[in-house]
């Protein structure tokens, strides 16, 4: 009896160990999917809004060094301002680039491979392409080849490996697209949220990133080869039909789970319009008022350059009754500065709404400025009481104006900010979807004053510009200007004029019913104005084309973009020593806020060092995390002076490039 | 469930084993019983173990028994520890009195096993109830501290119901989401002691950081306690194998006794204060300078002009703290009869912070009993206790803004009183209102405590049932089902009218559910046989353990009608819910087997495999081996007076610690719509599908020595141990496509030594002297660690311009890396220590080096010890422990915040009419000497700045500089000092009353310390994993000094 039951208690024990397997078998989150069950069609909207999010604070941030934006905020100021570069600014696209999206491709295309869905293996690729190009020409090295897997301590790579290895990546792309997916793969239509899964565009798009990037190499004497890229051009877009944006919307408040911005919205957005510290440059007001000399107002300027409402009385109920629209002016950082000198880099105040009167006593010692002061308040009809050298001036209610007892600031309003808002963003529940205007309180909105429309590439709802028909043409130009070949190259000069000016008016027709019903600037541009402006002598007339008037029509159109900082970086800025073009970008110079002498050691224009050429790498995720690798490439990864140090691309030749990296 | 089937045959099995009886034939043995002081006590009781059989001694304290060979009597007395010694003809046994500092002779080991002292080749420390009551605190592990030699106990803040952390012999994972604290077991059974932080820290503000969390293990009433041990070395938890890595604390709980029934009572009360305030200036009122001088009055700094002498200043911070109130009562009954014994107790535990409308109020019950049928003794036991706090944010942590009530206090301008802080209307009176927009203003702390409402609660119930049955005198067989589980509901309310991002501003709700819940199976089998003078004894034993979380995330914002606070009151399209499910599984097999000679020589081996759900399929079975020996050499030395006890022991053993769960996977986020796309990506963590178990490998040698008859004891330990495979999820390259990747990489070492030393000085009648002196040490560092990796930054501790850091290939385990000033450079280009500052031409200041790789400090002490001293006389009798550090850097990240913003006291330096910058030109190596003055503009580069602007940015500069708040802190606390007047005398002849007496105590009295923050024991993220944040202190709630009354009424 006792020994039957130890031979069932044996039994038992037996089942329990056989079962224990299965019993520990518990380590698989039942609440949340794994990286091996996504679905590709799920992946790429995914990388697609996050590449977007990437490139949307690379735009913002390069368009700070290229000269198209000024902003008030301490990072992006040492970029616009005092090009004292702080590696504050570094961080953002680094980590939107490699947490949010490269591993993500890692996994679409193992797991489209595994289904036969070429198309998103190419789609995977293309996205590579397009992500570790722009991590290239912002920090020049890193993680590449051993990156995006969870290898926690990756080597970097040299630019030149990284860039070899997006062309490549574009080649299996273009080979990916062409053919036919197994039977049961997920159709790209079905994932595309860009371009719909139309495989010829997609197709162009590949070649039209060959373009650019082969462009880049233009100071190679080596590597450049301008018929290949007129091959490429060939193959790439061929109208704005062809363009790839990412679209942007305004009918969602959830917000992304690493930054907490909105994940509807354009890129660009959230960067250069979310808040009230962006505003236009002088150096791009001037492209757009001023161009070539001409003295003629583009019809893009009204729908680049924000406005706001300035005159406002409020009527029985509080409601704005009547006003006037006023366009903001340029920040200058360049030229003389004057305001920023006086009151230092970061001062430009953004204004409040007044929503009772409001009293503000100004206290000026000195007497030309006093006077000119008072002069200001007459002019603009506020009421104003004179006391010996204190001024008080009565703000009523309804005025946009700035609340600081500084005179200096008093003026700020002129420098409209490019805040555009999102339902998600706003703080104003009532203010719908189809509103975008900034309104600077609820008591502001619900008078209806706006204090900024906002800008055209930098809306909640504007398209995010990917790549573009008029890009291509712009290369084009560049490339026969190269060649020597004027003619052709001014056909493609003014065609990619007429193409952006088409894409704008395209997208403004668009906005106008709904958008437009409570913002002017998101109402088509007047045709006439279009047709005059490109007869005028803002454009260059035949015969006269310089790669000057080429460079600064594509940096007026391609705006909030990074290729802007690019172009210029290949035509060292103002230095005015590539080939025989002359000064490109005139008037971008060191302005008199300049502090950076630490971060651009160069001597003089000419020397390479005194732009700013690259970021430093991200301070915490990759130089405190993985210092060891980053040094054994780059030496000079921690040097302060590092952010004048050329990328790969941007040194003639490699002997050049790896001179830079040696201890 | 399998296991469950399991348990049950077993326990039937046992049930129909009832064999033959084998009786016991008995021999009469004799003996004495005395006193410590050596007189005869008479009554006490004499039972063999496992028998019904007892005696009772004589008047002359002389007791005679029949016993077997080799049984084992228990000696118990009313007000005397009782003891367990083997029978022996003519044994002399000496009693001490409850509460008294002598080592007990028995321990209890893993599993509960109990052992005699002698035989153990590790270290273990006790502590028995009395000792625990001398300076009661509601959560257990603070009565540990400076009481137990390699214990290392770090409060987290003085907010009501915060809790505290315990590190014994160090840390052995560097990483945050990996915990260092010791496995609690109470009565057999692992009791949870996790510090679960729900929620989402940006939009709750629930980070570790930002409010008051506490440990679960505060969830035992300490009155229940009967006993806690120490397992502090591998070898000595190395039964527990994969939970042994950090020790095992295991707490044994008061039981009745046979005989009549009998009632206790306690109640006391306390009041607490802030131990100290950090001090602000009030001289310069608000404002920020721009660099042209012009001022922005509009301002949460103080760089503002002279507070003119007739303006009004508050002194906010010195009366924002209240005095705290502690209403602690307990009850409890116990008895027992010859085959069964029970005990009861219930408890409250109600406190209100020292910060206004925060409290803390805890609810115990205990039901434990104990019936044997013969050879079978079943055993049950049940706790349930609830617990709420009601807490405030401390530090910023809600998305968009919202800075904390301690953050908004310590940065307020003096100028203004934050008593005002609502309108008429309701709403929040804003200082600047006019200027800035609420999203970019700071709340008011007062409408942070008045208006915001934070809450958690936990609801309790642990138990178990024990069944050990005898099946011969030398064979038994255990079963044990245990039980442990929790639900906490937190509840985050932020009112609408907040500094919040817009979205936020009408208002903002969150409720966390988080049920945890806990299975365990053990069946463990005993020999114990003697051969001759070897005595052997072989355990086998299997456990099985099953975690389940069950937690949810409710939240939304924007109450649609003003008033009603709830989701019901919130538009769908604003409300979101996240479910999560943690399962862990073990099991375990598990064996021990010992032999002794004569007393004299002990070695003991145990083996253990585990198999844990949490490790990759292929990687999760490993076997814990361990051996450990003692030797009692004064068996050998017959008849030394000196030396009455003296032995030596030595032990190596290896454990390990498992995965948290689910890191073999890469995860995805919550999916995303984009006009008619829905998309998925990956989570920012890494998984790993190789991940396999920590692995500690250690040894300790030891001896234990005692002299005169035991009036003097001496107990030392030296200890090594290395963890290899070390699981981190630490935060790495974000190249890797992850900014946590979890991996098993690089090795932690420890190494220290601990002295306990005890003694009493005075023994008479009347008057007795008790003094227990431990010192330790311990030296943890970070061995190799991923190639290519500098620095190991494992945790979100990360305050002001500090990061706690572990720095690989053999630097500080418990470091820090922040940013100093670069010094002078020797003709080699390094710079040399303590020579002069550079200064940034450009700046005009120091330059600092931004890079935050410059190791700062190390926050582990270089000793720590205690002084534990018991003075009776007659029935008075005075307690005082002192905590002693010698060493450890802490970071005064609150100082930083104060230099920063203007208010520190510091700033005031000549005035602020100037100041000096002196060191050498960072570009040139020219001396610089540079002194800047109000009134003068100073031209840098082509900017001009103004003398005014230039000394902010000179107090800027200054709290860049991480050096500058950094301490090497050395200590004395009188940690608590109590006197208890016994009036049991007075009583003698009263049939009701048995005993009642009366203590008053005082916590925290003195602090004695070269640290001129705070206090320097509070850490800024109490509970974080991994190395921690001990030795940051900022912006927390003050540390308290508590004084206590009490009266203890048994009947």
């Amino acid at each position: 009896m006792k020994n039957f039951k130890y031979i069932i208690l044996g039994a038992v024990l037996v089942l329990g160990s056989a079962s224990c397997k299965k019993w520990l078998a518990v380590n698989a989150d039942p609440d949340n999917p794994n990286n091996q069950s996504v679905q590709v069609q799920n992946r790429l909207p995914w990388i697609e809004h996050f590449y977007q999010y990437t490139a949307g604070v690379t735009n913002y941030r390069t368009s700070c060094q290229s000269g198209v934006y000024y902003t008030n905020s301490g990072n992006p100021n040492t970029f616009s301002t005092t090009w004292q570069c702080t590696n504050a600014n570094s961080t953002t696209s680094y980590q939107t680039w490699f947490v949010e999206v490269s591993s993500n491709l890692v996994d679409m295309y193992n797991s489209a491979k595994k289904i036969g869905a070429y198309h998103y293996m190419a789609a995977a690729d293309v996205f590579h392409a397009l992500g570790y190009m722009e991590m290239l020409d912002l920090y020049g090295e890193m993680p590449y080849t051993q990156a995006g897997t969870g290898n926690p301590s990756p080597k970097p790579d040299d630019g030149k490996t990284i860039f070899n290895g997006c062309m490549a990546k574009l080649n299996e792309a273009i080979s990916l697209l062409a053919k036919t997916q197994e039977t049961g793969a997920p159709s790209l239509a079905s994932g595309d949220l860009w371009s719909g899964g139309d495989l010829g565009k997609w197709t162009k798009m590949c070649w039209g990133l060959k373009a650019r990037y082969m462009l880049k190499l233009s100071k190679k004497t080596d590597l450049y080869n301008a018929d290949s890229i007129l091959y490429c051009l060939s193959q790439g877009p061929q109208s704005n039909a062809d363009n790839i944006v990412g679209p942007g919307f305004n009918n969602s408040t959830v917000t992304d789970y690493l930054y907490g911005d909105p994940v509807v919205t354009n890129g660009n957005f959230d960067y250069a319009a979310y808040g009230s510290s962006a505003r236009i440059s002088q150096y791009y007001y001037n492209l757009l008022t001023n161009m070539r000399g001409a003295g003629v107002i583009d019809p893009r300027m009204s729908k680049i350059v924000p406005a706001y409402m300035t005159g406002i009385q409020l009527d029985g109920s509080g409601k704005v009754a009547s006003y006037t629209w006023t366009r903001s002016i340029g920040v200058d950082s360049y030229g003389p500065s004057a305001r920023l000198v006086k009151g230092g880099a970061t001062s430009i105040v953004t204004p409040v709404y007044a929503a009772a009167n409001k009293n503000i006593k100004y206290t000026i010692n000195d007497a030309t400025d006093l006077a000119n002061f008072i002069a200001d308040q007459a002019a603009a009809g506020r009421p104003y009481t004179v006391n010996g050298n204190t001024v008080t001036v009565t703000y009523k209610a309804g005025s946009i104006y700035i609340n600081s007892t500084n005179y200096v600031y008093a003026g700020d309003t002129v420098y409209v900010n490019l805040r555009s808002s999102a339902i998600a963003t706003s703080g104003i529940p009532a203010q719908g979807q189809n509103d975008v205007n900034w309104y600077p309180s609820v008591d502001a909105f619900n008078a209806g004053a706006i204090a900024s429309t906002g800008s055209f590439q930098v809306r909640p709802v504007s398209d995010q510009e990917i790549l573009t028909y008029h890009e291509m043409n712009f290369i084009k130009a560049e490339v026969y200007m190269r060649k020597g070949d004027v003619a052709n190259a001014y056909t493609a000069y003014t065609a990619a004029i007429q193409a952006h000016m088409d894409m704008m008016q395209a997208k403004l027709t668009s906005w106008a019913g709904t958008y437009g019903l409570t913002n002017p600037d998101m109402t088509p541009m007047n045709s006439g104005d279009v047709s005059a402006y490109i007869s005028s002598t803002a454009v260059a007339p035949a015969g006269s084309l310089t790669m000057s008037d080429i460079m600064l029509q594509k940096y007026l159109a391609m705006g909030c973009s990074i290729e802007n900082w690019n172009d210029m970086r290949r035509f060292n800025f103002s230095a005015g020593n590539v080939g025989s073009f002359g000064v490109v970008y005139p008037g971008y110079q060191r302005g008199p806020l300049f502090t950076g002498t630490a971060q651009l050691t160069g001597a003089g224009p000419t020397d390479v060092r005194y732009w700013m050429r690259r970021w430093a790498l991200p301070p915490t995720y990759e130089i405190n995390y993985n210092s060891v690798n980053t040094l054994a490439l780059n030496p000079h990864a921690t040097d302060p002076n590092i952010w004048s140090m050329p990328v790969w691309w941007d040194c003639a030749t490699d002997d050049e490039y790896y001179g830079y990296l040696k201890k | 469930m399998r296991k469950w089937k399991l348990f049950s045959l077993i326990m039937f099995v046992m049930l129909n084993m009832i064999t033959n009886d084998l009786k016991a034939q008995g021999v009469p043995i004799s003996g004495t019983v005395l006193s410590e002081e050596g007189t005869p006590l008479a009554g006490v009781t004499v039972a063999i173990i496992g028998k019904n059989q007892a005696v009772v001694t004589d008047d002359n304290g002389k007791f005679t028994i029949n016993v077997k060979a080799g049984s084992v009597l228990e000696f118990s007395y009313v007000g005397y520890s009782a003891r367990k010694e083997k029978a022996a003809a003519g044994m002399e046994i000496h009693l001490s009195k409850e509460g008294s500092s002598q080592m007990s002779d028995v321990v209890v080991t893993a599993f509960g096993i109990k052992k005699e002292r002698k035989a153990l080749g590790y270290a273990v420390s006790d502590l028995n109830a009395a000792e625990l009551m001398k300076n009661k605190n509601t959560n257990v592990i603070n009565s540990l501290a400076g009481k137990v030699p390699g214990v290392n106990i770090t409060q987290f803040s003085g907010s009501a119901g915060a809790g505290a952390s315990i590190t014994i012999r160090g840390g052995n994972s560097t990483s945050e989401g990996r915990q260092n604290q010791p496995l609690f077991v109470i009565d057999g059974i692992i009791y949870d002691n996790s510090t679960t932080v729900t929620g989402n820290t940006g939009t709750d503000g629930l980070s570790r950081s930002n409010t008051t969390f506490s440990n679960r293990v505060m969830d035992i009433n300490p009155e229940d306690v009967e006993t806690m041990s120490v397992l502090k070395g591998a070898a000595a938890a190395a039964l527990y194998g994969s939970r042994a890595a950090d020790g095992v604390v295991i707490i044994t709980t008061k039981k009745g006794a046979e005989g009549k029934v009998s009632v206790s009572g306690t109640s006391k009360i306390a009041s607490s204060s802030a131990n100290k305030l950090p001090e602000v200036q009030t001289e310069f009122g608000p404002g920020t300078l721009s660099s042209n001088g012009v001022l922005n009055t509009a301002s949460y700094n103080s760089w503002g002009p002279k507070i003119p002498a007739d303006s009004s200043k508050y002194d906010n911070i010195g009366k924002f703290f209240q005095h705290g109130l502690v209403y602690d009562n307990n009850v409890n009954l116990s008895g027992g009869s010859k085959n069964g014994t029970f005990f009861l107790s219930g408890s409250n535990f109600k406190q209100t912070g020292i910060v206004p409308n925060t409290d803390y109020n805890k609810t115990t019950f205990r039901f434990n009993g104990e019936q044997r049928y013969n050879r079978l003794t079943v055993s049950a036991n049940v706790a349930y206790s609830i617990a709420d706090i009601d807490r405030t944010l401390t530090t910023a942590g809600l998305y968009g803004s919202g800075v904390g009530s301690m953050q908004a206090l310590y940065t307020f301008p003096t100028t203004y009183n934050i008593k005002n802080y609502l309108n008429p209307d309701g709403s929040q009176y804003r200082i600047y209102s006019g200027t800035l927009p609420l999203e970019g203003d700071i709340d008011n702390p007062y409408w942070i405590i008045n208006k915001d409402k934070l809450t958690s609660q936990t609801k309790r119930i642990t138990g178990g049932i024990n069944a050990s049955y005898k099946i011969t005198n030398w064979w038994d067989v255990n079963a044990r089902l245990g039980y442990d589980q929790y639900a906490t509901n937190d509840y985050t309310y932020i009112a609408p009218g907040s500094a919040l991002a817009p979205l936020y501003q009408s208002g903002r709700l969150s409720k966390d559910l988080y049920n945890y819940s806990y299975v365990t199976t053990t069946v463990m089998t005993n020999f114990h046989k003697t051969f001759g003078d070897f005595d052997t004894h072989l355990m086998l034993g299997t456990t099985s353990e099953n975690t389940n979380i069950v937690s949810q995330n409710h939240w939304g914002y924007n109450f649609v009608v003003p008033g009603t606070i709830s989701f019901n009151n919130i538009a769908t399209t604003n409300k979101f819910f996240t479910d999560g499910t943690t399962r862990k599984r073990l099991v375990g097999v598990y064996g021990e087997a010992g032999i002794s000679y004569k007393n004299i020589a002990f070695l003991t081996v145990t083996e253990r495999n585990d198999a844990s759900s949490t490790l990759a399929v292929q990687n999760n079975s490993y076997y814990y081996p361990s051996v450990s020996g003692s030797f009692v050499f004064t068996e050998l030395l017959h008849g030394n007076n000196i030396l009455s006890f003296g032995k030596v022991r030595g032990s190596w053993a290896r454990v390990g610690k498992d995965g948290n769960p689910y890191a073999t996977l890469t995860y995805e986020n919550p999916s995303i719509s984009i006009g008619s796309f829905t998309g998925v990506g990956n989570q920012y963590y890494a998984g790993n599908p190789n991940l396999k178990p920590e692995i500690q490998d250690s040894w300790e040698v030891g001896a234990e020595l005692r002299f005169m008859k035991n009036r003097i004891a001496l107990d030392y330990t030296y200890y090594h141990s290395q963890t290899n495979n070390q699981i981190g999820q630490p935060r790495l390259a974000q190249s890797g496509g992850f900014i946590f990747s979890t991996l098993n990489s690089g090795s932690v070492i420890n190494k220290g030594m601990e002295i306990a030393l005890s003694g009493k000085p005075i023994i008479t009648k009347d008057f007795s002297w008790d003094v227990m002196l431990n010192y330790s040490y311990n030296k943890g560092r970070l061995g190799a660690f991923i190639p290519g990796v500098a620095y190991f930054y494992p945790t979100d501790a990360q305050f002001g311009t500090i990061k706690a850091a572990s720095i690989p290939n053999g630097g500080y385990f418990l470091g820090m890396t922040g940013t100093p000033y670069y010094r002078e450079l020797d003709a080699k280009g390094n710079q040399i220590p303590n020579g002069r500052y550079q200064v940034d031409p450009t700046t005009g200041f120091y330059k600092v080096n931004t890079t935050g790789t410059a190791v700062v400090g190390n926050r582990e002490p270089d000793f720590i010890g205690g002084f534990n001293n018991t003075v009776r006389y007659k029935n008075l009798s005075l307690s005082v422990l002192f905590d002693i550090r010698k060493g450890g850097d802490i970071f005064n990240g609150t100082e930083y915040a104060l230099v920063a913003n203007g208010l520190s006291k510091k700033t005031l330096l000549n005035d602020r009419q100037s100041v000096t910058v002196t060191g050498v030109n960072s570009q040139t190596g020219a001396d610089f000497n540079q002194t800047y003055t109000v009134g003068q503009n100073y031209t840098i580069g082509s900017t001009t700045y103004s003398g005014a602007y230039m000394i902010q940015q000179y107090w800027q500069n200054y709290a860049a500089n991480s050096n500058n708040f950094i301490t090497s802190v050395n200590w004395v606390k009188v940690r608590s000092l109590s006197l208890t007047y016994d009036f049991s005398s007075i009583l003698k002849g009263s049939k009701i009353i048995r005993a009642i007496s009366a203590t008053a105590v005082g916590t925290n009295l003195f602090t004695w310390t070269n640290y001129k923050g705070m206090d320097p024991e509070v850490s800024a993220a109490g509970g974080t994993g991994g190395s921690g944040s001990q030795g940051i202190d900022y912006l927390g709630v003050p540390a308290v000094r508590t004084f206590t009354f009490g009266i203890n009424v048994s009947l």
